[in-house]
């Protein structure tokens, strides 16, 4: 990644976003997201950990939980296209109730160098 | 012959592997190729152990369970030693059978974030410069499509679609050639009446 434009240009390739813009993205490009999710992972494991057993154990300690929910849902409606049906159900509670709780545990699963060729060898075989 | 021992920890889960190094592949003192001893400790659960089979049939199953999680797939693991499902409520139970008739199958439920860090713990155990055990086949065979970035076949993806247009055109053109005869003359298929045409 050349520089942090260039991550975001990336970011831009998501068709749910608002400023979604289509760019062909290269195996090189590819990997180096990889990278970024996992080393990212790693650095945030502490607090994905702790919103994971927040929703373990969400009848003694919601709190957590509550707040990444909601945080979460705060940042889909900055970001990304609301006028979308697919946007507007991962606001929805009923439909992104386990979205949210997927995204943490795919992320606890890739924080190490093994973890890595987990998410790579997983999407490169969607 | 002291053995060596190393102790690998993430927040609830720690596991510790006890053996020797193999010195018939030069390993060095520190190393452990030959595990003796093994037993993998979860908050508030009873501590398990076994043989090094046991180990890593164990790692196999549990990261066969994960690449299931990742690819969003519900999956029942089964084998001999040990069988992992999905629970309702987004855990999971996990059942260990041991190889003695006498002893009863352990189960044990496990949240989300004491899974996750029992595979980051027999992650670091993998990438462990000290462990030398074949991983190989331990990891999940994914059996799925193939990505737009692993084909490698040039000649396949490139030069087939043109050859086949190519192919196709001159078929049509030799087969077109045959139905229409260019060296008949348009002129001759007409014929005229004089007795009907009345010139003026």
């Amino acid at each position: 990644m050349p520089s942090k434009i260039s991550i975001w240009k990336l970011r831009c390739n998501n068709p749910m976003r608002k400023n979604f813009i289509r760019v062909n993205i290269k195996y090189k490009e590819f990997d180096a997201l990889i990278r970024i999710t996992s080393e990212m992972a790693k650095y945030l494991y502490p607090y994905i950990r702790a919103v994971l057993a927040s929703k373990d154990n969400y009848e003694d300690e919601p709190e957590l939980w509550d707040d990444f929910e909601n945080r979460f849902k705060e940042l889909i409606e900055s970001r990304f296209n609301t006028d979308s049906v697919r946007v507007k159900n991962l606001i929805e509670h009923k439909q992104n109730k386990d979205f949210y709780l997927r995204i943490l545990i795919n992320l606890s699963l890739c924080n190490s160098e093994e973890g890595y060729y987990r998410l790579k060898t997983t999407l490169l075989n969607l | 012959m002291l053995q060596n021992s190393y102790k690998f920890n993430q927040s609830s889960v720690s596991l510790e592997i006890i053996g020797l190094p193999d010195y018939s592949k030069n390993d060095d003192e520190k190393s452990i190729s030959i595990i003796s001893q093994w037993k993998l400790s979860i908050l508030n659960r009873p501590d398990i152990e076994g043989s090094a089979d046991h180990l890593k049939n164990i790692i196999k199953a549990f990261y066969e369970y994960s690449t299931s999680l990742l690819l969003d797939q519900e999956m029942y693991l089964e084998n001999k030693l040990i069988d992992i499902k999905p629970n309702k409520d987004g855990s999971h139970t996990i059942v260990l059978k041991s190889s003695k008739s006498e002893i009863k199958p352990l189960k044990i439920v496990l949240g989300n974030a004491e899974f996750s860090d029992l595979i980051n713990c027999i992650d670091q155990l993998k990438y462990s410069k000290n462990i030398r055990l074949n991983f190989e086949d331990l990891n999940p065979l994914i059996t799925s499509k193939k990505s737009k970035y692993q084909k490698n076949n040039i000649f396949i993806d490139k030069l087939i679609p043109p050859l086949f247009a190519i192919f196709s055109i001159t078929i049509l053109s030799l087969l077109s050639i045959n139905f229409y005869d260019p060296n008949i003359n348009s002129e001759d298929k007409v014929s005229f009446d004089s007795n009907i045409i009345n010139w003026h």
